[in-house]
């Protein structure tokens, strides 16, 4: 992103407010005073072409009561099932007692063919154009990966007749679900935050998208939303929670939940389901019995840009020792 | 516990064997369970090899294997009548798409020579084609250990609740059983390829990294 993109997206968007820590609370504000058409009459002002009302004005997620949380389910429920023609069932499930996920992606398996990338996609409704992937699988030579992984090497274009190919080394990357996350630390409305079980998530109607999140994300995970999402309704996954898989309005910034829908249900995320040599694994940190302890104890792993300290809970390891 | 195959990890620690005799209990009640009528199918044997009764999990569900190439017919059809010819060779009548690539492997080191519709462990025990997962473990028992935690193969269903176990077979050839490379999905597309001018470009070149 040049640095003037950043500026004219994020301008309007922060509306008349410039310091960093502009809520969108004192936004509303300035925009009261100016008045609700001026403000959807900003061109640029993303958020304002696809204008839902009820859903701009709403609280944070974090601040509804048990009633209003129950009220706005109901209604995001009837917007999407009248909008895609099928009863849609919206959730909010919260953070299981003693949990806390973890991700392992056995990097000594992964053949790089892109099945998860698309799983996520059908999930979690990502808008097919312009097209989002929360997935983005990296090809580095096998060679400089022995030397250590530097992510702006990857190249996600590859496209060979098969994988894997002979010297390659492929390295998936999503959301890593930081302990301390930097994305949420810079988010000037609150709209994005670690929840109790370790899933950073984005509350997309507070979300102002003006895209600090991203600049601050060393691992490129989060991406926006530039165009009207465009889910055709047949392909809609109807089972969403409400920060997670609802579709996302034009101007947000979306990432990986940790299928937040399925895996709070105790369902595996669609990663998990979809990859056909079985290199993705995910479950309870505090569990000694669970898969990811195991692997965790058992096997050599490490976290992308551990100099950071950002305390990813997405650990990659290698299952075996042979390299292919 | 028998020998390991898969390389320089060494044999299982004391404590898992302890664990797996502990285990064994319970884990017999529940191979009754989950291989009721397969083991009702199963022949007479003279001794219960351990590996066999190792069930992955409780709340585990063993996935039937994929079924078997269109060209299957019962093995006793042909090989009930003929005695079985031990001599290891490229084999030319009927089975020459069975290239064997696996370490230096013969048929019989698994096939039953006597009872051609079973598999058989290295101390003869028999084992049903269905339950071939227990002939593999017998010598990649490192392999098993993974397996049975999730962390090799593959579980689906439930990280908490019922999980489903894929057998080995469903990802390896028993004949060839390195992983068959396959065609990926379609690429993400590059940044100029996307209508919308430069803020597109942005948004894609930061995410390619
Ligand atoms: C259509 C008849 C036919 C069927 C069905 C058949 N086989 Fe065979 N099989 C043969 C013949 C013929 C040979 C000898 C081939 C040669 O020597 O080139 C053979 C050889 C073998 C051998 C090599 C050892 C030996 O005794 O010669 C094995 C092992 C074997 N078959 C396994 C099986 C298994 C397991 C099945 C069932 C899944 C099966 N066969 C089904 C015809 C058959
Ligand atoms: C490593 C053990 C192993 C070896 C060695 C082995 N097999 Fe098999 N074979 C199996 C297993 C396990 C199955 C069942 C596969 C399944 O369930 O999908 C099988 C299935 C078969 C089948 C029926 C399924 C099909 O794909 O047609 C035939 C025929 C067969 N084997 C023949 C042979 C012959 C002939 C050889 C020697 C050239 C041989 N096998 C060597 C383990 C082995
Ligand atoms: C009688 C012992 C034995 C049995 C039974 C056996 N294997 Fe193997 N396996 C071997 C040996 C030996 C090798 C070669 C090891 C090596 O090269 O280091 C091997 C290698 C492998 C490999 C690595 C192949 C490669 O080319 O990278 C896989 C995968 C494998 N076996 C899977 C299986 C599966 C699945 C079964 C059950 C259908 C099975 N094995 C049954 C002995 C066995
Ligand atoms: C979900 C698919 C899947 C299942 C199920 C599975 N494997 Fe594998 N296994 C793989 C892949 C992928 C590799 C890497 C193989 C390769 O590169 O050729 C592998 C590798 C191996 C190897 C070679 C050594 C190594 O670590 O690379 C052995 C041995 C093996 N598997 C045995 C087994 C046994 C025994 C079982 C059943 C208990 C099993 N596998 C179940 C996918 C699977």
């Amino acid at each position: 992103m040049t640095a003037s993109d950043r500026d004219r997206e994020a301008k309007p968007s922060t509306g008349g407010s410039e310091s960093a820590d502009a809520s969108r609370r004192g936004f509303l504000k300035g925009a009261a005073t100016i008045g609700v058409g001026a403000l959807s009459g900003v061109p640029t002002a993303a958020k304002a072409l696809e204008f839902d009302i009820e859903d701009f004005f709403r609280k944070n997620f974090r601040e509804l009561s048990d009633e209003e949380l129950e009220a706005v389910l109901r209604r995001v429920e009837e917007k999407y099932s009248n909008r895609y023609g099928k009863q849609v069932t919206v959730s909010a499930n919260g953070p299981m007692e003693g949990v806390v996920f973890g991700y392992g992606l056995d990097v000594s398996r992964c053949v790089g063919c892109r099945q998860c990338v698309y799983a996520c996609v059908d999930e979690n409704n990502q808008s097919r154009d312009p097209e989002i992937h929360w997935i983005r699988v990296l090809e580095f030579e096998r060679e400089a990966v022995l030397r250590g992984i530097n992510l702006e090497d990857g190249n996600p274009y590859y496209e060979p007749d098969q994988v894997p190919q002979e010297g390659k080394f492929y390295l998936p990357v999503a959301c890593q679900h930081c302990e301390d996350s930097p994305c949420s630390q810079v988010c000037p409305t609150g709209a994005t935050w670690q929840e109790p079980d370790g899933i950073v998530v984005i509350d997309y109607d507070w979300c102002i998208g003006c895209r600090y999140c991203m600049a601050a994300c060393p691992y490129g995970a989060r991406h926006f939303n530039w165009g009207e999402p465009n889910v055709p309704a047949e392909e809609i996954n109807p089972n969403m929670h409400i920060i997670g898989n609802t579709p996302r309005p034009r101007g947000v910034v979306e990432k990986c939940t940790f299928c937040i829908q399925r895996t709070r249900e105790g369902r595996y995320p669609a990663c998990v389901e979809a990859c056909p040599v079985g290199a993705r694994k995910f479950g309870n940190l505090l569990d000694p019995e669970s898969e990811i302890r195991y692997l965790m104890e058992n096997k050599r792993t490490f976290v992308l840009k551990s100099e950071l300290e950002t305390k990813p809970k997405f650990f990659y390891f290698y299952g075996s020792s042979v390299t292919r | 516990m028998s020998s390991d195959q898969t390389g320089p990890e060494g044999p299982s620690p004391p404590s898992y064997q302890l664990a797996t005799w502990v285990l064994l209990g319970t884990a017999v009640v529940l191979v009754v369970s989950l291989f009721g009528v397969r083991l009702e199918q199963r022949p007479e044997t003279t001794r219960d090899y351990p590996v066999r009764a190792q069930v992955p999990d409780a709340l585990a569900v063993l996935m039937p294997a994929p079924p078997m190439s269109d060209e299957y017919m019962p093995c006793s059809d042909c090989h009930a009548e003929e005695p079985a010819n031990r001599t290891p060779r490229e084999l030319e009548d009927d089975h020459d798409d069975k290239k064997l690539a696996h370490g230096d492997l013969w048929c019989l080191h698994c096939h039953s020579a006597d009872q051609r519709d079973y598999l058989h462990l290295a101390d003869d025990t028999l084992v049903p084609f269905e339950n071939s997962w227990q002939l593999c473990t017998q010598c990649h028992a490192k392999k098993l250990r993974d397996w049975r935690a999730g962390v090799h193969g593959k579980r689906t269903g439930h990280w908490r609740g019922e999980k489903e176990y894929r057998t080995c077979v469903a990802c390896h050839d028993p004949h060839s059983p390195a992983f068959k490379p396959i065609a990926p999905k379609p690429r993400p597309r590059r940044p100029e390829e996307i209508a919308g001018g430069s803020s597109a470009i942005g948004e894609h070149a930061h995410d390619g990294l």
